[in-house]
């Protein structure tokens, strides 16, 4: 018992523990590191910088279009590989590959895809949509990554769906052809009530990692969160306040919002799939 | 009484956390430098810089072995950072684990200059060592409060790129002289070959980057930052300096390179797509490689206003604070920086000597291609932005790219970034 209580405490909470004692202090990191009590002083910063808000907004809009449309593609997905397709199996690598890639060759792909003369703003010109200048254009920048992670990510929540859309009893779906539902009825009153714990996990975890986007953004604008800040997210905020600014106090302090964050988001998800279907 | 409790409580943490890291440390802390007293064991320096092209690299390694075999108590060990330079290099010297000597870009100097983690280098000074030599413009940069902390390598600093054969085309005999004439021939040079709709070539190629417009503010009297390091862009005279990319680019006769599906302002230039742009001594290898070609001169860049203005970027070396083999670190730095060092690293062509006297041994002030960059040297404006350059330059282009692509007016932008800007100074200043 104590190895694993020294463990999690040396890992988990010690580091926790540290990043409440950073938040309330301004640190001296270059030539002698000090530490300087300074109360509430970072978390009163949050409020008036302007960049936290954009980054907030930002991320915000980020995870309400990535997670339900990466969750719904998840299921679509799941259910048409679950209906018995020809080349199953092909088809279930071909989705999964792009999970399986690392984010940072998938950003590094896309960069080329997204190029102005790039292969997804040849094939938006040939079917007649108009092209943007996705790597620079601030209006689309950020829409080039969500894109980019619906894609990738999606792949990972359908093999969760898939697992769970085999579990469900055939005896369910028997019972209700027997009453006459269509295939459209089955899939609203039995396959979504039945994955409804299922869902939840997938908009949690949906939720807690693209509230963490990072890696992606990073890449795409070198670190600075550009054009405009607009793919500027709270991690890459929090990163820059600490290895380009080295101001870990504040930067503690936003990484504390984040947590608050999450756990209100969660929360509040937790209350709404709680409640009774009706 | 709590509050003393957790005070004590986050302390023991945080020294349970100082043990156990400087434990993982001490040995690797150790490795290859020799204890003092060994006098006949070589000294081991470590020398911090980023990778460039594998010819530089290849050229600096060479460099480095012919100042082992005339310094043979001394083995350099060159360790390059990939990516993210100045992230890894503070926090290594926060680690105590930075190189004795390293690269420092003159942006990038001022904040570790008065962080004190550098050693003055005045001390060492020989009168044969020659200081006077160097261009004072590059030497500036490495100063605060009259104490020298770092010498400069090379530098770059702008010119104008032309396309000769397009010139040609657009019967245009000499390159532009002043501004006004190079928005004149950049209307001339804009065509669109194939009467698509789409423009294969426009006049003048723009990068809507700090790094490459302070000299357009200084040009009518404004500046960057105040001497207090605040952002001051925001002001008439900047404004009109600014004004000089951003009207030809909304005219649709000046074009950055994402707009042509370029990835720099020397690649739009050799693939034709920008008849003019004004970049630096970098340019001429790569357009030489890449693009073989491709035939392009280099003039100076146009007056504006009568005034010669030109940007000039420096990267030093400097000396770690912490090292424990400074008079070794400073023989390093004195060959590098020195007549016979530099020589041999500038020679390469893709970098120009800091110093005058090497700059004419290698002909440079007469070389075609090289002469308007070496001349722009004396009245360029070193690329610094005081002690927080990320704030002020991010601000700035976040800003200055919206004014551009006319999201909103000029002078709203700027004035929003200097706010932004000083705000985050301000805050970061507290």
């Amino acid at each position: 018992m104590s190895p694993a209580i020294l463990g999690l405490g040396l890992f988990t909470i010690a580091p926790i523990l540290f990043a409440i004692f950073l938040s309330f202090q301004k640190v001296q990191l270059l030539g002698g590191i000090e530490y300087e009590f300074v109360s509430f002083r970072n978390f009163a910063r949050l409020a008036t910088d302007d960049r936290l808000w954009i980054a907030l907004k930002n991320t915000a809009e980020y995870v309400a279009i990535v997670v339900p449309a990466q969750t719904i593609l998840a299921l679509i997905l799941a259910a048409t590989l679950n209906a018995g397709i020809k080349g199953q199996n092909i088809w279930r690598i071909l989705f999964f590959l792009p999970t399986i890639t690392s984010s940072t060759v998938l950003t590094l792909i896309f960069m080329w895809i997204y190029n102005a003369d790039g292969l997804f703003n040849q094939a938006l010109a040939w079917i007649g949509l108009p092209t943007y200048n996705w790597l620079s254009d601030p209006q689309v920048a950020l829409k080039g990554i969500m894109i980019m992670n619906i894609w990738s990510t999606a792949p990972f929540f359908m093999v969760i769906y898939l697992a769970a859309l085999q579990d469900i009893p055939r005896s369910l779906y028997e019972a209700a052809e027997i009453d006459g539902a269509n295939g459209w009825q089955q899939f609203r009153y039995i396959t979504l009530p039945q994955l409804r714990p299922v869902t939840f996990f997938v908009v949690a975890m949906g939720i807690i990692g693209t509230f963490q986007l990072f890696d992606q953004s990073y890449i795409f604008s070198g670190g600075s969160g550009g054009p405009n800040n607009a793919t500027l997210t709270v991690v890459l905020l929090i990163y820059q306040y600490v290895f380009r600014d080295l101001q870990l106090g504040y930067a503690a302090a936003i990484a504390f919002l984040l947590a608050l964050i999450i756990i209100i988001v969660t929360l509040i998800q937790r209350r709404i799939f709680d409640q009774d279907p009706t | 009484m709590i509050y003393r409790c957790l005070q004590f409580f986050a302390l023991l943490i945080a020294s349970c956390l100082c043990i156990v890291s400087c434990q993982i440390l001490t040995p690797s802390a150790d490795q290859g430098i020799s204890p003092l007293g060994q006098g006949d064991r070589p000294v081991t320096l470590k020398l911090g810089g980023w990778g460039s092209s594998p010819a530089e690299q290849r050229l600096f390694q060479k460099v480095l072995t012919t100042f082992e075999a005339t310094h043979p108590h001394i083995r350099v060990k060159l360790e390059t950072v990939a990516d993210q330079y100045m992230d890894v290099l503070k926090t290594r010297l926060i680690g105590d684990a930075a190189p004795d000597v390293f690269f420092l870009d003159s942006f990038e100097a001022p904040f570790l200059m008065s962080n004190q983690v550098l050693e003055p280098l005045d001390a060492y000074l020989t009168p044969d060592f020659d200081l006077a030599d160097f261009e004072t413009t590059l030497l500036a940069p490495f100063q605060q409060d009259g104490i020298l902390y770092g010498l400069p390598k090379d530098c770059s600093s702008l010119a104008l790129f032309y396309n000769k054969q397009a010139f040609a085309e657009a019967g245009i005999a000499q390159p532009p002289a002043t501004w006004d004439e190079l928005l004149a021939d950049a209307q001339r040079l804009t065509r669109d070959r194939d009467q698509n709709g789409k423009m294969d070539q426009y006049g003048l190629g723009i990068l809507p980057d700090l790094a490459r417009l302070v000299y357009l503010m200084r040009a009518f009297g404004g500046v960057a930052i105040d001497p207090q390091g605040k952002a001051a862009f925001a002001s008439a005279a900047a404004l009109k300096g600014l004004n000089l990319i951003v009207q030809p680019y909304q005219d649709g006769i000046a074009v950055r390179p994402p707009d042509v599906g370029a990835n720099s302002g020397t690649e739009m230039f050799g693939q034709g797509k920008a008849a003019m742009v004004i970049e630096g001594n970098w340019a001429i290898p790569f357009l030489q490689e890449t693009f073989p070609d491709l035939a392009f001169a280099t003039a100076e860049v146009p007056r504006i206003q009568d005034q010669p203005g030109t940007m000039v970027y420096t990267v030093g070396y400097v000396m770690n604070r912490q090292s424990s083999h400074k008079s070794e670190a400073w023989e390093l730095i004195r060959y590098l920086t020195g007549k016979k060092g530099m020589a041999l690293w500038t020679g390469g062509g893709s970098a120009l000597p800091s110093r005058q006297s090497v700059a004419q041994a290698l002909h440079y002030d007469r070389d075609p291609l090289r002469s308007p960059l070496v001349a722009g040297i004396k009245y360029a404006t070193p690329w610094q932005l005081g002690q927080y350059p990320a704030a002020i330059m991010n601000s700035f282009n976040n800003q200055f790219i919206s004014a551009i692509l006319a999201e909103q007016p000029l002078q709203q932008a700027l004035q929003r970034a200097q706010n932004s800007a000083n705000q985050q100074i301000q805050a970061a200043e507290q």
